[in-house]
C-alpha cells in the first residue's frame, strides 16, 4: 500500500494540472481553491511518507529484466522530496496572486502544478533509469513555463533552455549507459555499483565518462559554462523563477550528481582522480564565476540567477569533496539554499508584481513602501551572505568544514572560494538593502506614493520562508544530524 | 547559565529596535519640536543609563558566563566575561555615554534623530556582547552585526558621497571578516575548542604537519580582522567612512569600533592560536611589518590632510596600529601597551572628534586652517583640544606617554631582530608628524596673528547639508557659549586623557595582569 502510494504522489499533481483546463470552474477563486487543495493534500501525502517510509520498492513498468521504472524512497530522497513539498504550497498560493489577471492562467497552472509531480518523481527515483526519465521529463514541462509570455525574449529564452537541457541530458546519457554496462545493478546503492575489479582496466574510460555525466547532469545546475540559460530563463512569471529555477530544477541537477556521484559510480572510484579535482576546479570556478556576474548585473531577478548559479556550485562543491562531511555539507546547502533562494525571489517578484520595476537602480525608497516584503528580502540577503544565525551561515559552515577536514589543496582553494563569494555576495545584495532602506538625498518619495504591499497571498509564503530561514538558523541540529545520516555510509 | 548577562545586551538592543520603528513609521521626517526632542533624549538617556549600569555590574561581579544555545555541534553562543573583556566593555560604556551627551546637542540641526539614536542604542547592545563573547564564533556573530549595525551611522546624513563611504566600509569590514571566518574554520579544526582561554586552544598534536595552513589562516584573520583597526592593506575605508557621519558617531566610530577589530585579533592570537604558535614565524614579521607601514603611512597622510576629520581619520589610522605593532611583538610589556594605548587613545580620538563636532556645529568649519583664532571665542574647548592632542603626541604626564613607553620598551626587549630598534624609531617618527599635525591648530587657535581675527566676528554661512533653517537660527541664538552638554564629555575626556598619565597605575597593572595570564 505505501509503495503505491508513492506513485499517487507522483500522478496526482500530473492529473491535477492536466484537468485545470478541462474542468469548468465558476470562478478563479474556485480553481484557486481546487489547485492549492490538491497540491496540498500531495504535500501532506508525501510527508505522511516520509515518516511510514516504505520498506519495498514500486515497479511500474519493466522494459527488459534490469531496466525499469521503479519508485523507492530513501534518506536523500526522503530529504529532497520533503523541500519539495514544503515549498510547493507555498509558492502556488502566491502563484495565484502574482498571475491575477493573466491571460491563458490555467495553461500555467497545468504545467505549474504538473512539475511538481515531475520533480517528486525525480526524488522517488530508485534507479538511474527512472531518474534520467524523470529529469528529462522536467526539462519537457518546465518549457513551456519559461515561454509563457510569448514574447520574443522569451521565445528565444526557451530556445536556449531547451538546447542546454536536451544537451545536457545526452551527455548525461551516456553515463547512464555506461554504469547500466559496468554496473552490477541500475539501482542506486551506497557506495556505487561498479565492480571496482572488473572496470579496473577501464579506469580511465570511466573517470571520462563520469565528468561528461557530471556535466551532463550539471547543465541544471548552470555550472560553468553551461550558465546562461538560467538567468535568460528569468523572463519567465516569477513563481516558476523563484520555485523551478531557484530550486527545484537547479535542485534536481544537484540532487543527480549526488546520485551518480556516490551512488552509481562511487567515491571510491572517483577519490583522488584527476576526474575529482577537474569537477571541483569547476564547481570553484564557477562559485567566484556566479557571483562576479551577480555583482555585474544591474537587473533584479537576473541578478538572483547569477546568485543561483554561485550557490549551485557550493552544492557541487561539496559533492565533489567526495567525503561524507562534504556530501552532507552539500544536502545541507541543498535545503538551506532553497529558503533562501526562493523567499529572495519571491520578494523581487512582489517587487516586479507591485512596481513594474525590474532593475535595481530604479528600487531606491521602496523599503519604507513595502516594509514586510523588504524584511524578509533582508533576512534572506543576510543569509545568502552568512551572517550568523541565519541558515546560509550554517551550510557554509558545514561546507567548509568538510573542505578543511578532507585536506586537498583544491578544497582548501575552494574554502577560499567560498570566502571570496561570500563578500561578492554581500557587496551584490547589501547594496540592495541599503538602497532600498537609505535611499541618497534628492530621493523623492512622491514617485513611488502609490506603491502598496501587495496581499496576503504573496505576503505568506515571504514571512513563512524568512521565519524558517531564522530558525534553521539558529536551531539546525537535528536536521544536520539527519543529514550527516545520511550522508554517511 | 547566568542570565544577568544577557539583560545589557539584549536591552538596548530591544529598545533601540523600537525606536527604529517608530522612526519608520513616521511619515514626516522633519525634526520635531523642543518637547518631542526632549522626550527622546529622556528615552535614550534611561535607557543608555540603564543598560550601562547593568553591563558594568555584570562585566565587574565575577566571571559570569553564560551559553545561550548551541548553534553546531560544539560550538555554542556562548559569553563569557574574562578580564580583557572587562576592559574593553568599560571603555566602551563610557565613551558611549559621554558621545550621547553630546550628541543631544549636535543631532539637532542633522535630522532623523531617531534612527540615529535607534541604531546608537542598538550597537551599544551589540557591543557589549562582542566584548562578552566567549568563543570565535560568538563573536565573528557580533562583529559581523557591529557592521552591519555601524553602517546606517556612516551613512546618516544620506548625501550621495555618504552612503558610497558606508557602502564601502561595509564591504572592507565583510570582506575582514571573512578573512576571520577562513580562519575560523581551521582554528576549529585543530584546536581543542573555539572558547576563549589564555594562551590559546591550539592542539599541538593535530595541528602538527599542518602548520602552513594554519599559519596561513591565521594571517588571513589578522589582516581580516585588521580592516576594522583600518591596517594596511584593508584600510582604505576608514578615511572615507568616518569624517562623512555626524560628528558624535565619528567619535565612536573612531574611538571605540575600530577596537573591536583589535579585539577580534587579540582573541583569535593571544586567546586561540596561543602566542608560541606564532612566535618568530613569517606571520609575525609580516605582521609587524604592515603595522609599521600603517603606523607611518597614516601620520604621513594625516600630516598633509587638510579636512580637519579627516586628518582625525588619518591619525586613528596610525595610532590604531600602534596597537596592532604592541601585540604583534608577542611580549607581555608590549601587549600591556597595546592594551593601555586602547583605553587612551578611546578617550582620546573620541574627544578630538567631538571637537571637531564643536567646530562644524557652531561655525561650519570643516577645514584646519579655518579654525585660526577659534581658541578666543571658544577657550575651553580648545584647551580641552590641546590637553587632547597633546595626549595623542605622547608628551608627558599623558596617557599617550605611558602607552607608548609600554610599547617601545616591549619593542626593545622583543629580539625581533631589527624591528626592536626600527619599532620605536617609527613610533617616535610617527609621534612627531602626530605633534605636527595636532598642534599647529592649537597654536593658531589661540595666537592667530592678525589675518585670523576679522573673520571671526560673524560665524561663516554653513553649507553643512542635513539641516534646516531652524537649526541655523538657533544656532546663531545659541551665542558663543558652549551648552554643558557638549561642554562636559569634552573636559571629563580631557581630564581622563591627562589621569591615565598622572596616575596610570590601576590600568597599566589590569593590562599587566592580562599580560600575564596570555603569555
Amino acid at each position: 500500500m505505501r509503495e503505491v502510494l508513492m506513485l499517487i504522489v507522483v500522478l496526482l499533481p500530473m492529473f491535477t494540472g492536466i484537468l485545470t483546463p478541462m474542468l469548468s470552474f465558476r470562478s478563479r477563486k474556485a480553481m484557486c481553491i481546487y489547485l492549492e487543495t490538491a497540491v496540498c493534500v500531495n504535500s501532506l501525502l508525501v510527508f505522511w511518507l516520509l515518516f511510514h517510509a516504505p520498506d519495498k520498492t514500486l515497479t511500474v513498468f519493466r522494459f527488459t529484466h534490469d531496466l525499469s521504472i521503479t519508485l523507492g524512497l530513501d534518506g536523500m530522497g526522503a530529504v529532497y522530496g520533503g523541500l519539495v513539498a514544503f515549498l510547493w504550497p507555498l509558492a502556488l498560493l502566491y502563484g495565484f496572486e502574482y498571475m491575477e489577471g493573466e491571460e491563458k492562467e490555467k495553461s500555467f497552472f497545468l504545467f505549474y502544478v504538473a512539475t511538481y509531480g515531475v520533480t517528486l518523481g525525480v526524488a522517488l527515483s530508485e534507479n538511474i533509469l527512472t531518474m534520467y526519465f524523470f529529469f528529462e521529463m522536467l526539462s519537457l514541462v518546465t518549457l513551456p513555463l519559461v515561454m509563457y509570455t510569448r514574447t520574443r525574449e522569451a521565445v528565444l529564452a526557451s530556445r536556449t533552455y531547451l538546447y542546454y537541457m536536451l544537451g545536457g541530458a545526452a551527455f548525461a546519457f551516456i553515463g547512464m549507459i555506461f554504469v547500466l554496462v559496468y554496473g552490477t545493478t541500475s539501482s542506486f546503492v551506497p557506495g556505487g555499483v561498479l565492480d571496482l575489479v572488473n572496470v579496473h582496466e577501464k579506469k580511465d574510460t570511466l573517470l571520462a565518462v563520469y565528468v561528461l555525466c557530471f556535466c551532463g547532469f550539471s547543465v541544471k545546475t548552470a555550472l560553468w559554462p553551461f550558465s546562461s540559460w538560467l538567468p535568460k530563463a528569468g523572463v519567465a512569471p516569477t513563481p516558476v523563477t523563484a520555485l523551478l529555477h531557484g530550486v527545484a530544477v537547479v535542485n534536481t541537477g544537484a540532487f543527480a550528481v549526488m546520485r551518480v556521484t556516490y551512488f552509481s559510480f562511487g567515491t571510491k572510484l572517483l577519490r583522488g582522480t584527476w576526474a575529482q579535482y577537474l569537477v571541483m576546479g569547476l564547481a570553484v570556478f564557477t562559485i567566484v564565476y556566479g557571483c562576479s556576474r551577480a555583482v555585474k548585473e544591474t537587473h533584479f531577478k537576473r541578478r538572483l540567477a547569477w546568485s543561483t548559479v554561485g550557490n549551485l556550485s557550493y552544492i557541487l562543491f561539496g559533492v565533489t569533496l567526495m567525503t561524507p562531511m562534504g556530501m552532507a555539507g552539500a544536502l545541507t546547502h541543498l535545503v538551506c539554499h532553497s529558503f533562501m533562494k526562493s523567499c529572495s525571489f519571491l520578494c523581487a517578484g512582489a517587487v516586479i508584481h507591485k512596481t513594474g520595476k525590474n532593475y535595481i537602480y530604479q528600487l531606491d525608497g521602496l523599503g519604507r513602501k513595502m516594509p514586510k516584503v523588504f524584511a524578509c528580502f533582508g533576512v534572506s540577503a543576510l543569509a545568502l551572505t552568512g551572517v550568523p544565525g541565519l541558515c546560509g551561515f550554517v551550510s557554509k559552515w558545514y561546507l567548509a568544514e568538510g573542505a578543511v577536514d578532507s585536506g586537498e589543496p583544491l578544497a582548501l582553494a575552494g574554502t577560499a572560494a567560498l570566502m571570496i563569494s561570500a563578500l561578492l555576495t554581500a557587496v551584490y545584495m547589501l547594496s540592495i538593502l541599503v538602497r532600498v532602506f537609505f535611499p541618497k538625498k534628492g530621493f523623492d518619495p512622491a514617485e513611488i506614493e502609490e506603491v502598496r504591499e501587495p496581499g496576503w497571498r504573496m505576503l505568506v509564503p515571504l514571512g513563512v520562508l524568512a521565519v524558517c530561514i531564522l530558525c534553521l538558523g539558529l536551531y539546525s541540529e537535528p536536521l544536520v544530524r539527519m543529514l550527516k545520516e545520511i550522508a554517511d555510509f | 547559565m547566568d542570565a544577568f548577562l544577557l539583560i545589557p545586551i539584549v536591552l538596548p538592543m530591544f529598545f533601540g529596535a523600537l525606536l527604529l520603528f517608530f522612526s519608520f513609521r513616521e511619515k514626516n521626517t522633519a525634526p520635531g519640536g523642543r518637547r518631542e526632542r526632549a522626550r527622546l533624549c529622556l528615552y535614550v538617556s534611561a535607557v543608555l543609563g540603564i543598560s550601562v549600569a547593568l553591563a558594568l555590574a555584570a562585566a565587574w561581579s565575577g566571571d559570569r558566563e553564560l551559553v545561550l544555545f548551541t548553534l553546531f555541534e560544539g560550538v555554542p553562543v556562548y559569553f563569557h566575561v574574562d578580564a580583557l573583556g572587562r576592559l574593553f566593555v568599560t571603555v566602551v560604556s563610557l565613551i558611549w555615554v559621554l558621545s550621547a551627551l553630546f550628541a543631544f546637542v549636535y543631532m539637532k540641526h542633522e535630522g532623523k534623530e531617531k534612527r540615529y539614536y535607534g541604531f546608537y542604542l542598538i550597537l551599544y547592545g551589540v557591543l557589549v556582547a562582542l566584548d562578552f563573547s566567549g568563543n570565535l564564533v560568538t563573536m565573528y556573530l557580533f562583529y559581523e552585526l557591529t557592521t552591519l549595525v555601524s553602517m546606517p551611522l556612516v551613512l546618516h546624513n544620506g548625501t550621495r558621497e555618504a552612503v558610497m563611504a558606508a557602502l564601502k566600509y561595509l564591504f572592507y569590514s565583510m570582506c575582514g571578516a571573512y578573512g576571520g571566518l577562513f580562519s575560523v574554520f581551521f582554528l576549529y579544526r585543530y584546536s581543542d575548542s573555539l572558547n576563549f582561554a589564555p594562551g590559546g586552544t591550539l592542539n599541538q598534536a593535530a595541528a602538527q604537519g599542518h602548520e602552513g595552513i594554519l599559519l596561513i589562516a591565521v594571517f588571513a584573520a589578522l589582516v581580516g580582522f585588521g580592516a576594522k583597526a583600518g591596517m594596511v592593506p584593508l584600510h582604505a575605508w576608514l578615511p572615507t567612512a568616518h569624517p562623512v557621519a555626524p560628528s558624535p558617531a565619528s567619535a565612536v566610530l573612531s574611538g571605540v569600533i575600530v577596537k573591536s577589530g583589535v579585539l577580534a585579533v587579540v582573541r583569535v592570537v593571544f586567546y586561540v592560536a596561543g602566542t608560541d604558535f606564532l612566535q618568530g614565524t613569517w606571520v609575525q614579521y609580516v605582521w609587524m611589518t604592515l603595522a609599521l607601514l600603517t603606523v607611518f603611512m597614516g601620520s604621513m597622510l594625516a600630516y598633509r590632510e587638510q579636512i580637519f576629520k579627516k586628518r582625525l581619520a588619518y591619525s586613528t589610522v596610525s595610532q590604531v596600529s600602534y596597537i596592532m605593532f604592541g601585540l604583534s611583538l608577542l611580549t607581555p610589556d608590549a601587549f600591556t601597551g597595546a592594551l593601555l594605548h586602547v583605553v587612551v587613545h578611546a578617550v582620546v580620538k573620541c574627544g578630538l572628534f567631538l571637537t571637531a563636532g564643536v567646530f562644524v556645529y557652531r561655525f561650519g568649519y570643516t577645514r584646519a586652517e579655518e579654525l585660526g583664532g577659534i581658541g578666543k571665542k571658544m577657550p575651553k574647548t580648545m584647551w580641552c583640544y590641546l590637553l587632547l592632542s597633546l595626549t595623542l603626541v605622547g608628551i608627558p604626564p599623558t596617557g599617550g606617554f605611558v602607552s607608548k613607553w609600554y610599547l617601545a620598551e616591549g619593542a626593545l626587549q622583543s629580539g625581533t631582530g631589527v624591528f626592536s630598534w626600527l619599532g620605536p624609531v617609527v613610533l617616535l617618527v610617527s609621534a612627531l608628524l602626530t605633534a605636527g599635525y595636532l598642534l599647529p591648530i592649537a597654536m593658531k587657535g589661540f595666537f592667530p596673528g592678525s589675518e585670523h581675527l576679522q573673520g571671526l566676528e560673524e560665524p561663516h554661512g554653513i553649507e553643512e547639508p542635513g539641516e534646516g533653517a531652524q537649526a541655523h537660527s538657533s544656532r546663531k541664538a545659541l551665542g558663543p557659549e558652549l551648552s554643558p552638554a557638549m561642554l562636559v564629555p569634552l573636559v571629563v575626556l580631557a581630564a581622563l586623557a591627562v589621569w591615565l598619565g598622572v596616575f596610570p597605575g590601576p590600568v597599566s597593572e589590569y593590562a599587566a595582569r592580562i599580560a600575564t595570564a596570555v603569555f
